[in-house]
């Protein structure tokens, strides 16, 4: 095992195993950060669901690569020198062109629907940006054909370059603008050109890449604005598109970090009072005006930042949502759980002896703790003596805090002023999941309040339907007796709604008070103690939500749901002086699902209800994916109905779209081969069984344990940085490792699978606990024990593959390693599509499960990687 | 289009030559224009006629017509009739034409969108405006919903907040006006915030705001008359709910706000792209 890895030079002398390895991973780590800047690209420029959609579907590039690899194997072990140099000097400028050119041609998701043009925008953006992804699988594929009986070292570079450079990604987005941080992959690119034609080649590759480089660079840097053409469009249906667009518009600050591009924007133009009372237009004698600015992270939003108002102005708040929780509890100890824009802060401080306020995005936190403008807009609120600063996530200061509080807030975190047509993200909201309300219940002083406000502006209604269940089985969690005496509910339609939980109930006087504020605000009361409702309604309100999605499409609406000449709708009432409706159909079934929780038959409504509206839990921890998975068939002819829905049917998309191709490639190699060379290959079919186990399963437990993460670190970005990196780089030293005991590989190996699956199923089990255990330490030791958590079976995930490759290229089964190796990154694109769905449906534990049987199913498939090839070398022979 | 691009140069033409402000449109717009509905030929005959516009949209603006009719989109005669007599086509972009009558929203640039068909019939047929009635609108955006109201009231108003767009928007008017499009000069229009209203023409009967907003903006509950009415389209492009907003007045002058949908609480299913065979319905677009 002392010869070198690749051949000598074609000068004659030996190559740098060193450099070779140099050269795999920073390529690798290449294709890494581009896959993070082109979803960076769709995040800013327009949405980053079709960002994941289309770096998914480019990974494919792995498999077709390999498929063509595998028919024409021969030519491209005898051109490897020339393949490895090609593809690599071809990655660089493939994706700058890729970008600038699919910059030119963006496409609009709102209209994909109603748009035939559309879709084949979204095409090319897909087959530009798949370009770069074929070019480095081509590079990566042939080192380790070449390298195959050493595979375990060149995956180990491969692995650790992956891990190492997305955390090279992630401190370049401190340096790069959100345009130019397409230049991290470049210069990745460029260290591997140099380290690889330094190692395999000489002078003249060292001088073409420069060439190459150069022009890469200058097509970005210099081209690319000298022509006119931009580097990341845009669309004009982001919300800060619109504050661009205002006569008086300024930007008054911009930072770019992981933690999103942040920009706040000044104007006349900006109006925020979420919620606010309609009656205020009647009785406030005072309205403040140029109140806000416009927080936007990564062009989302805006979130209003309210400046510090004068005290002739502040009566504007009593007609705001988040003025609840103190009509029964003035003057109050309190805590914000989320400060985002500052406004449920401004609104305590006027109400509270002293607020303590959390904020886990440091960003925000950064901009409001050290930027002069704004602390001087918002009267240095977060230096406020009155105020505390929690620099992270609420829910886990609150959960490990002695401290006590009258008023807990919860206020439209994580939510921008409009609703954007971008719709629902699928991502994980930890801080409205049952067990998060449970700790903002047990953080209450006795008679404490906790108020809650959403969104109210689905219709039929559906994230207000799963907070009112999860704050009512949160209290039932933690062993409230008298839940019915607990709550008061309030929404405005298409508005906001308000939940406020009273420990030890409330009271006569409390209920008169906040019923007599709903009726002055003309609020809707939803719920409260010794509320009636009639059920009668119930059936007529359920199929009505149901018939209004799944309507009969081919039939005209009927009479007797339609308007029609005689009786027109809407001005009729008012033009014939008939009284309006007292109530309308979504505040109704907000009654009825109340009603159902307090008597505890809400399963049975939820079940009925057109959407799921079951409650938030750490193991599901999502507002999206309201549709039910067997209605998904029914609602493909109506998509513009649930346009906020699309990031979540965009997944289903990916995994149809992914199945195809991925079939397809596994198909092509077998149509082309199968007689021929596979014939004499036994052990084929639990090849391809081991393989797609495996892909799946490394990318769903990656996948799922990062959504798991977002629990104890409180942000999906850095939880995405320290599993990528964890588990690559621990998979990359189990590959590593792996080597010492390829020869005992048919007795070892089997266990080492059957720990990983054991593992894996206890992790789903309890990872709850530890998480939330590492949820109290400081920052950076979270990060230190989150890593520790995920290295026993990271480590162990880096043995099955390089095993099994080396295993397939000792047996000189070579057409197979390369399939397998196609087989492995198909399924990695159709695991990563499974994980939000298998997490929505059935919960993240779900994830955690399904990897580790993937795990145990490749044991008794491993048998089959390892047959011998009639007249080749047998296992012990191969060992020599 | 090569008739509307003669028609066109004609109407330059006539411009030059200092003639009476009707150009293409050969019968100046009144009150009495009663467009066919029997039939489609009848449809488009009369209004090539009397309008001079392009018998392609005509017929695809009457086949739209019986669709939005069928589906109780348009439910009273006046708004029939403005239906009918708006040429939706003048409002969208070129790279749009094709799809001017589809039951979509369509691009307009600027992150502005001109709303389907369905939407403004069903929206303008449920504030039921009548002759002589003030409206005001806020966002002018294409200026199909403030053409479609010309046709229902010559008292309209119209806000656009962004200036490039209101500027073409009202150049869109202008040019259609010279073209004979008398009708259009009900409409008074300005770039601004449409936020505060346009308080010297209050208070108004009827208010369409078509823009997105966090809470109903005080100063047009103001601006509304008491038992006025206001819609608001609320939610994504293509599954909109209107909001529909009642000021009451009580009779000791107390004022409060009612919000309800337009369908007065009814649950009515969406229907957004019905597709039209002959003289059926048959399922959606999509299938």
């Amino acid at each position: 095992m002392s010869s070198a890895i690749l051949p000598k030079r074609s000068d004659g002398r030996k190559t740098s195993d060193l450099l070779v390895y140099f050269g795999v991973g920073f390529e690798a780590g290449a294709v890494i950060a581009l896959q993070i800047a082109i979803m960076r690209i769709f995040s800013i420029g327009s949405w980053a669901h079709f960002g994941s959609l289309v770096v998914s579907l480019a990974m494919l590039g792995f498999g077709l690569m390999s498929t063509i690899m595998c028919i024409a194997k021969d030519w491209f072990a005898r051109h490897w020198r020339l393949v490895c140099g090609a593809a690599l000097l071809s990655f660089g400028p493939l994706a700058i062109a890729a970008n600038l050119i699919a910059q030119q041609v963006p496409f609009n998701a709102i209209f994909l629907v109603s748009d035939p043009n559309q879709k084949w925008r979204l095409l090319a953006n897909f087959l530009l940006y798949f370009t770069p992804f074929l070019a480095g699988a081509a590079f990566l594929g042939s080192v380790f054909l070449q390298a195959r009986t050493r595979f375990n070292r060149v995956y180990f570079a491969d692995l650790l370059g992956s891990g190492l450079c997305g955390l090279v990604v992630l401190a370049a987005m401190y340096v790069f603008a959100p345009q130019d941080l397409i230049l991290a992959p470049l210069l990745l690119w460029l260290a591997a050109g140099i380290a690889w034609f330094f190692a395999v080649e000489g002078k003249r590759a060292l001088a073409a890449l420069g060439l190459v480089a150069l022009v890469a660079f200058s097509a970005h840097l210099w081209l690319a604005p000298a022509l006119g053409l931009a580097k990341l469009a845009v669309s004009d249906y982001k919300g800060v598109a619109y504050a661009r667009k205002f006569p008086d518009s300024q930007r008054v600050y911009a930072r770019n970090s992981p933690f999103g591009y942040l920009e706040i924007y000044a104007s006349s133009y900006l109006h925020f009072a979420p919620g606010l009372s309609d009656n205020a237009a009647f009785n406030l004698k005072e309205f403040p005006v140029n109140a806000y600015e416009g927080l936007y992270i990564d062009g989302d939003g805006p979130s209003g930042i309210i400046r510090t108002l004068p005290a002739s102005q502040t009566d504007y708040y009593f007609y705001l949502p988040m003025i609840y929780p103190y009509l029964v509890k003035p003057n109050a100890d309190t805590f914000v759980v989320q400060f985002g824009g500052g406004l449920s802060t401004a609104v305590a401080l006027t109400r509270s002896k002293h607020v303590t306020i959390a904020e886990s995005n440091p960003a925000i936190l950064h901009a409001f703790l050290n930027d002069r403008g704004l602390r001087s807009f918002t009267g240095d609120i977060l230096h406020d003596p009155r105020v505390t600063v929690v620099g992270y996530e609420g829910r886990l200061y609150l959960a490990h805090t002695p401290q006590r509080y009258d008023v807990i807030d919860l206020s439209l975190a994580d939510s921008t002023g409009l609703s954007s047509p971008g719709g629902f993200a699928i991502v994980e909201k930890f801080a409205y999941t049952r067990e998060a309300i449970e700790t903002y219940m047990r953080a209450l002083k006795p008679g404490g309040v906790l108020a809650v406000t959403l969104w109210n502006k689905e219709e039929p209604p559906k994230s207000v339907l799963k907070l009112y269940a999860t704050m009512v089985s949160a209290a039932r969690a933690n062993g409230d007796q008298d839940v019915a005496q607990e709550f008061f509910a309030t929404s405005c339609y298409l508005s906001t709604a308000t939940v406020l939980y009273k420990k030890g109930g409330l009271d006569a006087a409390d209920i008169a008070l906040l019923r007599k504020h709903t009726a002055a605000m003309s609020f809707d009361a939803i719920y409260y103690p010794g509320f009636q409702y009639d059920e009668k309604q119930t059936d007529k309100v359920l199929d009505g939500f149901r018939s209004q999605i799944f309507f009969d499409a081919s039939k005209p609406p009927a009479d007797d749901v339609a308007p029609d000449a005689s009786a027109p709708p809407g001005a009729s009432g008012a033009e014939q002086g008939e009284p309006a409706p007292a109530v309308v159909p979504a505040v109704t079934m907000g009654q009825l699902a109340w009603h159902a929780l307090i008597n505890g038959n809400f399963d049975d409504i939820a079940k009925r209800y057109v959407f799921d509206a079951r409650p938030l839990t750490n193991d599901r921890p999502y507002f999206a994916a309201y549709i039910k998975p067997l209605d998904l068939p029914r609602i493909l002819d109506r998509l513009e109905l649930v346009q906020d829905e699309w990031g979540y049917l965009l997944l289903w998309a990916t995994l149809g779209v992914a199945g195809l191709c991925a079939s397809t490639l596994i198909v092509l190699p077998v149509v082309f081969g199968w007689r021929t060379v596979f014939s004499a290959t036994p052990g084929k079919l639990r090849t391809i069984l081991y393989f797609a186990c495996l892909g799946a399963g490394y990318i769903m437990v990656e996948v799922g344990l990062i959504a798991e993460f977002v629990q104890a670190l409180s942000n999906a970005t850095v939880s995405a940085a320290i599993l990528i990196t964890g588990m690559l780089v621990a998979s990359g030293l189990g590959s590593l490792t792996s080597e010492r005991f390829f020869p005992s590989a048919p007795k070892t190996l089997p266990k080492i699978l059957a720990a990983i699956g054991l593992l894996l199923v206890a992790y789903g089990l309890l990872i709850h606990a530890p998480l939330d255990f590492i949820g109290m330490f400081p920052y950076g030791a979270r990060l230190f024990f989150c890593f520790l958590l995920i290295f026993p079976p990271a480590f162990l995930m880096g043995f099955p593959m390089p095993t099994a490759m080396g295993a397939l290229a000792r047996l000189e089964k070579d057409h197979m390693f390369l399939w397998a190796w196609g087989i492995n990154g198909c399924f990695s694109v159709i695991g990563a599509a499974l994980v939000p769905l298998v997490g929505t449906s059935f919960g993240l534990s779900a994830v955690l499960y399904a990897s580790g049987a993937a795990y145990l199913v490749a044991i008794p498939a491993f048998f089959g990687v390892i047959l011998p090839v009639a007249g080749k070398r047998t296992w012990n022979e191969a060992q020599v | 289009m090569k008739r509307r691009t003669f028609l066109i140069g004609a109407a330059s033409a006539c411009l030059e030559a200092s003639l009476p402000a009707f150009a293409d449109t050969p019968q100046a717009y009144s009150w009495d224009l009663s467009p066919p509905t029997d039939s489609r030929e009848a449809f488009v005959k009369w209004a090539v006629k009397t309008r001079g516009e392009d018998p392609k949209y005509l017929a695809e603006r009457f086949d739209r017509y019986r669709i939005l009719v069928a589906n109780r989109d348009l439910w009273n005669d006046a708004n029939k009739r403005a239906f009918l007599l708006t040429p939706r086509e003048e409002f969208c972009l070129k790279r749009n034409l094709g799809r001017a009558y589809d039951n979509a929203f369509l691009d307009i640039g600027y992150g502005v969108t001109i709303s389907g068909p369905h939407v403004v019939g069903r929206m303008t047929s449920s504030i039921d405006v009548k002759k002589g009635e003030k409206v005001l609108e806020i966002g002018t955006g294409s200026g199909y919903q403030s053409a479609y109201l010309s046709h229902l009231t010559d008292k309209v108003w119209t806000i656009e907040i962004i200036k490039p767009l209101a500027e073409r928007t009202r150049g869109v008017y202008d040019d259609l006006i010279k073209r004979g499009y008398n009708e259009f000069n009900a409409i008074s229009t300005k770039n601004a915030d449409g936020y505060f209203g346009w308080q010297e023409a209050a208070p108004f009967d009827k208010i369409i705001v078509t823009c997105g907003i966090d809470h109903i903006p005080p100063p047009l509950l103001q601006q509304l008359k008491p038992n006025g009415i206001m819609v608001i389209p609320v939610g994504p492009p293509g599954a909109q709910h209107i909001l529909k907003v009642v000021k009451q007045q009580a009779s000791d002058g107390t004022i409060t706000v009612a919000r309800s949908d337009i369908y007065n609480g009814r649950i009515v299913p969406f229907v957004p792209f019905t597709k039209l065979e002959g003289d059926k319905i048959v399922g959606t677009h999509n299938k």
